[in-house]
């Protein structure tokens, strides 16, 4: 069976709930590879970066800008889509990892990673069912400034199905874990009852998921500002990646104050 | 009995809620014979609101142009509305979410063309473009508003069973208002300003709504 395939397979299982964040992934098992994961990703973020491209080879350039970098931003943006996050996951796996592990979880790497591929995936396919939307309004918008804020939107409104599935998943997750601990049979001294004292690590899936969101969501926007320009100004000519300056929320914040002011 | 006739049947138990009719079993073949008649009925609709100024082609393009701004706005919204609540955890209960968004749609151009006639009347009684502007823009209000009751009938059982499933209540409701308010721009003129020439899209017709919207109270704040 293609990669694809498997992976759509998969999506569809997830989407449908019949392999979602409602039943924890099985222990010790790699439902569907790393690699298909990455790879369907990345197809469903390259249209997503297709849709939003859109504007850059659409909108009407400044006189001095030639025709071909419209379609050069639109080529660029495809391929940057995917590699936010697959740049942010590699920037953020390691702190997660360590974060779940102090909080007692004891997901091993290759389920942590598993699990984090396949939130993104979800976050991805959201992206990608919503590029029609996108387009739609990139064929009716002039307004770079309209075109940035719903490219936010879309990216928020996938993000919170992102977090939502990576909740359930991890506390899934760290259900199992929990109750695959071994019970321990310990003698009713003081120092076994001043250990019954100490609170359990019942909000460990918590503080997890909200220690997660936090590195994630953080990394996340100021790798999409390191990595821009996604939309592509149309007063600006091409270019890969812009200057280093400022940061992510900043620039939301002055976007919002131009199309209100 | 015939099919127009189980159209019909089809649509009395649509708008009177008669859960039953869609639980014997029989939803595909009675929804397969609704949704022609509602896609009639939103071309009935359309024929009316274009014949303001009494131009042929003015109908034929408003008949067009309400199923096409129903329909074009479902489809966009669908996909990434399905794609979400699949993300969410309520992927087992999307057939009922979508099979309840189509048929209220299909209340919604039902109900414009039960409202057809009272447009007529309107373009009868006065020939103000303002007032026939506003009584169409009432319409549609009274038209959505059938429809969401349509969809929030077929939701009660839902949300018994599964109470989160009024987030897909939520989400569609927005989805839908942001592209159809954009998509009704594009689509514009509906009823068609007697004063200017036939056309089925106007010039300017890829603008953005929010945007111009943006710039009118910027106007008046200024």
């Amino acid at each position: 069976m293609s990669t694809l395939r498997t992976f759509a397979i998969e999506i569809d299982r997830i989407l449908r709930g019949e392999d979602g964040p409602d039943e924890p992934l099985p222990k010790g098992q790699v439902p569907v590879a790393l690699k298909v994961l990455l790879v369907g990703s990345a197809v469903l973020g390259v249209s997503y970066g297709l849709a939003m491209g859109l504007y850059a080879l659409l909108s009407t350039k400044a006189p001095d800008i030639p025709w071909w970098h419209g379609l050069a931003q639109m080529a660029a943006t495809s391929v940057k889509v995917p590699l936010l996050f697959l740049l942010t996951v590699a920037v953020t796996f390691p702190s997660l990892y360590v974060t779940s592990a102090l909080a007692g979880s004891r997901l091993r790497p290759g389920a942590t990673s598993r699990l984090i591929v396949r939130a993104i995936a979800v976050h991805l396919v959201v992206l990608a069912s919503v590029g029609p939307i996108t387009a739609f309004f990139t064929l009716c918008t002039e307004s770079y400034s309209f075109m940035k804020l719903l490219n936010v939107a879309v990216f928020a409104f996938g993000g919170f199905a992102f977090l939502h599935f990576l909740r359930k998943s991890l506390v899934g997750e760290l259900a199992v874990d929990r109750a695959s601990e071994p019970k321990k049979v310990v003698a009713d001294t003081d120092s076994a009852r001043l250990e019954r004292r100490v609170p359990r690590p019942s909000r460990a899936p918590t503080f997890v998921f909200h220690t997660w969101c936090a590195i994630y969501g953080v990394v996340g926007a100021q790798m999409g500002w390191v990595l821009r320009p996604f939309v592509g100004s149309p007063d600006l000519p091409f270019e890969l990646f812009r200057s280093r300056q400022s940061y992510f929320f900043e620039n939301v914040l002055d976007t919002i104050r131009d199309l209100l002011l | 009995m015939t099919s127009f006739s189980e159209g019909l049947e089809g649509v009395g138990a649509l708008l009177r809620g008669d859960t039953d009719v869609w639980r014997t079993g029989k939803f595909g073949r009675i929804s397969r014979r609704i949704l022609p008649l509602a896609l009639a009925a939103g071309l009935l609709y359309g024929a009316a609101m274009g014949a303001y100024g009494l131009r042929g082609l003015q109908v034929l393009y408003s008949a067009l142009k309400v199923p096409v701004l129903l329909g074009a706005s479902t489809a966009l919204c669908l996909p990434g509305l399905a794609a979400f609540l699949g993300a969410i955890g309520l992927g087992g209960h999307m057939g009922p979410i979508l099979r309840g968004i189509v048929l209220s749609q299909a209340t919604v151009m039902i109900s414009l063309a039960a409202l057809a006639p009272v447009i007529a009347l309107v373009y009868v009684s006065t020939a103000d473009y303002a007032v026939a502007k506003a009584f169409n823009g009432l319409m549609f209000a009274l038209a959505s508003a059938a429809g969401q009751w349509t969809l929030a009938r077929h939701f009660r059982p839902l949300l018994a069973v599964e109470p989160r499933c009024r987030i897909a209540l939520v989400l569609w409701l927005v989805l839908y208002v942001f592209v159809g308010v954009q998509l009704a721009w594009v689509l514009r003129p509906f009823i068609g300003h007697p004063g200017l020439p036939v056309r089925f899209l106007r010039e300017d017709a890829w603008g953005n709504a929010y945007v111009q919207v943006g710039s009118v109270l910027r106007e008046i704040l200024d």
